[in-house]
């Protein structure tokens, strides 16, 4: 997030696209809550009638995939109105004239074709936004989970910076991260091309810098984003593959294929707290320790790095994560010697800019925020805002782009995925939760009546849904809370795997791939 | 003021006349609960004020309680405002703790507190530390009561809707101590989206609270929706006085709708 | 009777809400949210509330495994960790250090996903790490 998460509150006007915010973010939710009660107005911009945007002032549904569209037109209702910040364009931006000589081609009556949201709805969306004193907008993966998501958070910036909404308290662009620590494996350099603190490895300094820190040659061609993985081990060109804490069988997309990418290593190694389906496959399983039975730090979606600390004992022979790493590190001839995780900390601080500042007792209370440069930096609550990070703010004209997917007459249905406010992503935790699993014990499709009569399915009954990758049964849920021609299944029951139907297809820069869209047929199940 | 109660503590736990006080320490740069079992611990106490007065309040009853099922023969000290008091007083007229075993240590709340909290009985009945303070009358009832009861259901139903189903107004409640809960049958209220179903989820919990519920107003502080839960069980409360002239935790006398009991 | 809170970070979501989890006697038996979390403030949701119910769960892993004959069986850490390093090892000597690729993860701490980097980076020698930062 660009703003903190108490900031929210300080909003005028928050957009909220691509977020399921109080199943995913509830105590997100809570501040938009808090907001509307102060009098911000909410724009809910969503394919479903998800729970936020039963109090939204505007609420529109539109097409999958469809994002880059509606912003632009929104744009150029600002645009042909007036209401963007000149100031603040002139003076923090650059690349506004492409920005305007495209968003000029979409004016709402067009928008509406592509998207489905109606004209007015667009211009009334424009002038909230616009008219607003701050502004926030709070996206999750409905936004990035696209093969034009990186065009996706391209456009919510451009929006952001056409109307000033950077760097002042309830503005800003603010992803939701969807994992606890997401944000700290980015920063922590869990990437192909980065060291901690986002060095690139191909950057002969940086690399220099770790190279003698950590006392090693270090490579610096950057490595294999997931997708290559798992590539290269169908063409034999990755032998060996070690999974720390993931389970990608059921997390990836086209979930069949990414099965028999894993059958085909010579060896899987899997470090994990249960038997996931990505253990069941291992040659080698070492058990880990859950969040519970560890010491370390966690950094959330404000960047906000906070204690976790251990409050019980290790079940069974389970052991520490770090002594795991240092243990095979030692025999593989690097050895490594640290006593605690404070102590890989103070290198952490050491090695990374970023968090330079951040020691376990400077921790205590309420964390630190990073950037966080030095001993004596309180942290950082809104970025960019002096100045842009980069220096001057680019504006990205982007074209709409159609989903990899689309319908025809053998799959005619659109299908998206998400979360339930009881699970959490593959259910490995959540539904070994006994309180947690009774409250949704398995999953369902959520289907519009229209739909479920031509089917001739009420909710309960099953439903066969079949993509070009595969098939999946689940109960329907009939609710006029999703578009006709659109159903949606969540991605947390092994029983109906919703990653065996979705897209592999990709964004070609970030890599992520269209969780959000793709084609399905449906049938009812015998 | 916290010195008063650091003896008092001290004097119970030498004389082996309690095994563990259940308090609030600083820990981590936070104010927490923590059983006091050593002496030399005490010097770490907090009686809940960091910012303001009372903002680190917490259900202190509800662990006693767990403490109490593991560990029934033990003598457990607990620190008390008012309305921990009214949470242990209703504990004991419930059958699930035994008054014997609880020891409890008094903390009357200062006025600002009792101003923020409209609440009726601001102290315990013998406080160590800090004194009597005016009970407030809780003025949001008499608001709502105003409205045209299609309107007053309409503004329930409209915050009933922003409910998120985290269950934490049960889950935080010290006097919801059910071990199987109405809120989970899934043949009274069907599960699986949000919002719950509406307004059954609430108004079964309200009718639950009938007789119970001591106005602590900890589940509306714990309401991730901000819905105003302490108005709702605060009428629930007013009608138990009205039908039955009972004031929940006021005594450990039965609740009325303890009919078994009763006769 | 051995009763203690601790203050920790939930496992669960980005917003990173604060809690105390309530350890009896050894086992975990509650989370409490934490009042002055600057993320929570006092607040749960469903899955902070019961985020110490998994930890103890039976299905937790509680030793190492390996395949043998087609089934996972447990062994001890010296073996698990001898037959990892070796199998790793012979892989990166037959085919060099970029045929191995690793997953970081997303729920691991800040100090597990640093020094896993680094030992893919300069113990193994590869660039080939990635986590499910897309998910």
């Amino acid at each position: 997030m660009t703003n903190s998460i108490g900031d929210i509150e300080e909003a005028d006007c928050i957009l909220i696209t691509g977020s399921n915010t109080t199943s995913s973010h509830p105590l997100i939710a809570d501040r938009v809550y808090r907001a509307k009660e102060n009098g911000a107005r909410v724009i809910v911009a969503d394919p479903r009638r998800i729970h936020i945007a039963h109090i939204a002032d505007v609420h529109v549904q539109q097409r999958l995939g469809t994002d880059v569209a509606l912003l632009n037109g929104i744009m150029h209702v600002i645009l042909e109105q007036g209401w963007q910040d000149q100031e603040f364009i002139a003076q923090r931006c650059e690349g506004f004239q492409a920005l305007r000589d495209t968003v000029k081609q979409y004016p709402p009556s067009t928008v509406e074709e592509i998207t489905g949201v109606p004209a007015q709805d667009i211009e009334r969306i424009a002038e909230i936004y616009a008219r607003a004193e701050a502004a926030s907008i709070l996206y999750c993966m409905g936004i990035t989970q696209h093969t034009t998501g990186v065009d996706n958070v391209k456009s919510l910036a451009n929006l952001a910076m056409l109307t000033g909404n950077l760097g002042r308290p309830g503005t800003g662009v603010n992803p939701l991260r969807g994992q606890n620590n997401v944000q700290g494996a980015c920063d922590m350099g869990g990437l192909p091309n980065v060291f901690s603190g986002y060095q690139q490895v191909a950057n002969s300094d940086a690399n220099n810098k770790f190279a003698s820190a950590w006392q090693a040659d270090l490579p610096d061609k950057p490595g294999l984003t997931i997708p290559d993985m798992m590539a290269g081990l169908e063409d034999g060109s990755v032998q060996g593959l070690f999974v720390l804490g993931e389970n990608p069988v059921m997390s990836d997309p086209d979930a069949d294929h990414v099965g028999k990418a894993l059958q085909k290593a010579r060896f899987l190694a899997v470090q994990d707290i249960f038997l996931t389906e990505t253990a069941q496959m291992a040659h080698v399983v070492l058990p880990g320790v859950s969040f519970a039975e560890k010491d370390g730090t966690f950094t959330n979606t404000e960047r906000r790095v906070m204690r976790v600390r251990q409050a019980v004992d290790p079940v069974g022979d389970a052991r520490q994560d770090w002594e795991i790493i240092q243990q095979l590190s030692n025999r593989l001839g690097y050895p490594l010697d640290y006593s605690s995780p404070q102590e890989i900390m103070q290198e952490i601080a050491g090695l990374t800019p970023s968090y330079g500042g951040i020691t376990y007792d400077r921790l205590e209370g309420h964390g630190l925020q990073w950037p966080c440069p030095d001993s004596e930096h309180p942290g950082t609550k809104i970025l960019h805002q002096e100045r842009i990070a980069r220096g001057l703010g680019l504006f990205h004209a982007v074209e709409y782009q159609p989903p990899a997917e689309s319908v025809d007459e053998k799959y005619p249905y659109w299908l998206t995925t998400g979360r339930i406010y009881t699970h959490y992503h593959t259910g490995s935790m959540t539904r070994n939760s006994p309180t947690l699993e009774r409250e949704a014990p398995e999953g369902w499709m959520e289907i519009h009546p229209q739909e479920a009569q031509k089917l001739g399915v009420s909710t309960n009954d099953r439903v066969r849904i079949v993509s070009r990758r595969g098939s999946v049964e689940a109960a329907a849920f009939v609710t006029e809370d999703i578009n006709p021609g659109t159903v949606f299944i969540s991605f947390h029951f092994a029983e109906s795997n919703a990653n065996i139907l979705t897209n592999p297809a990709t964004d070609p820069v970030a890599k992520i791939p269209e969780y959000k869209v793709c084609a399905v047929s449906l049938e009812k199940a015998a | 003021m916290i010195e008063q109660v650091q003896q008092k503590v001290r004097e119970l736990l030498e004389a082996g006349t309690i095994q563990g006080f259940l308090g609030l320490r600083e820990q981590n740069g936070h104010i927490g609960p923590y059983l006091f079992q050593d002496p030399e611990d005490l010097e770490g106490m907090s009686l809940g004020d960091r910012e303001r007065p009372g903002d680190t309040r917490y259900p202190l009853s509800k662990l006693l309680l767990t403490l109490a099922r593991n560990y029934p023969q033990a003598s457990l000290g607990i620190l008390v405002r008012g309305c921990d008091e009214r949470a242990v007083n209703a504990l004991v007229a419930w059958n699930q703790l035994d008054q014997d075993k609880v020891v409890p240590v008094g903390l009357a709340c200062p006025q600002e507190l009792a101003e923020e909290c409209e609440c009726e009985r601001p102290y315990p009945e013998d406080p160590v530390a800090g004194k009597k303070t005016e009970p407030v009358a809780f003025a949001s009832v008499a608001r709502l009561q105003e409205l045209e009861p299609s309107e007053r259901m309409r503004y329930w139903l409209r915050e009933f809707d922003k409910c998120v189903k985290c269950y934490g107004c049960r889950d935080i409640c010290p006097v919801c101590f059910c071990r199987e809960c109405s809120l989970e049958d899934q043949h009274l209220i069907r599960t699986h989206n949000l919002p719950p179903e509406n307004p059954v989820f609430h108004l079964t919990r309200a009718v639950h609270m009938a007789g119970r519920c001591i106005d602590c107003g900890l589940c509306e502080q714990a309401c991730p929706a901000e819905i105003p839960l302490r108005i709702l069980y605060k009428k629930v409360g007013q009608i138990m006085e009205e039908e039955f002239s009972y004031h929940s935790g006021e005594t450990t006398q039965k609740s009325p709708l303890q009919i078994a009991d009763n006769q | 009777m051995e009763y203690k809170n601790i203050l920790t970070t939930c496992t669960y979501c980005g917003c990173g809400c604060n809690f105390y989890l309530e350890n009896l006697d050894g086992s975990l038996t509650g989370t409490i949210p934490c009042k002055t979390s600057p993320v929570n403030e006092g607040k749960l949701c469903i899955k902070g509330w019961n985020a110490h119910e998994f930890v103890q769960s039976d299905q937790r892993l509680t030793s190492p495994l390996i395949r043998r004959e087609g089934k996972l069986v447990p062994v001890s850490w010296e073996e698990a960790l001898d037959y990892t390093a070796s199998e790793l090892s012979s892989i990166r000597s037959e085919h060099g250090p970029d045929s191995l690729a690793f997953l970081a993860s997303a729920k691991a701490t800040n100090e597990e996903n640093f020094l896993f980097q680094k030992f893919v980076r300069a113990g193994v020698g590869t660039n080939n790490i990635d986590h499910c930062a897309r998910l």
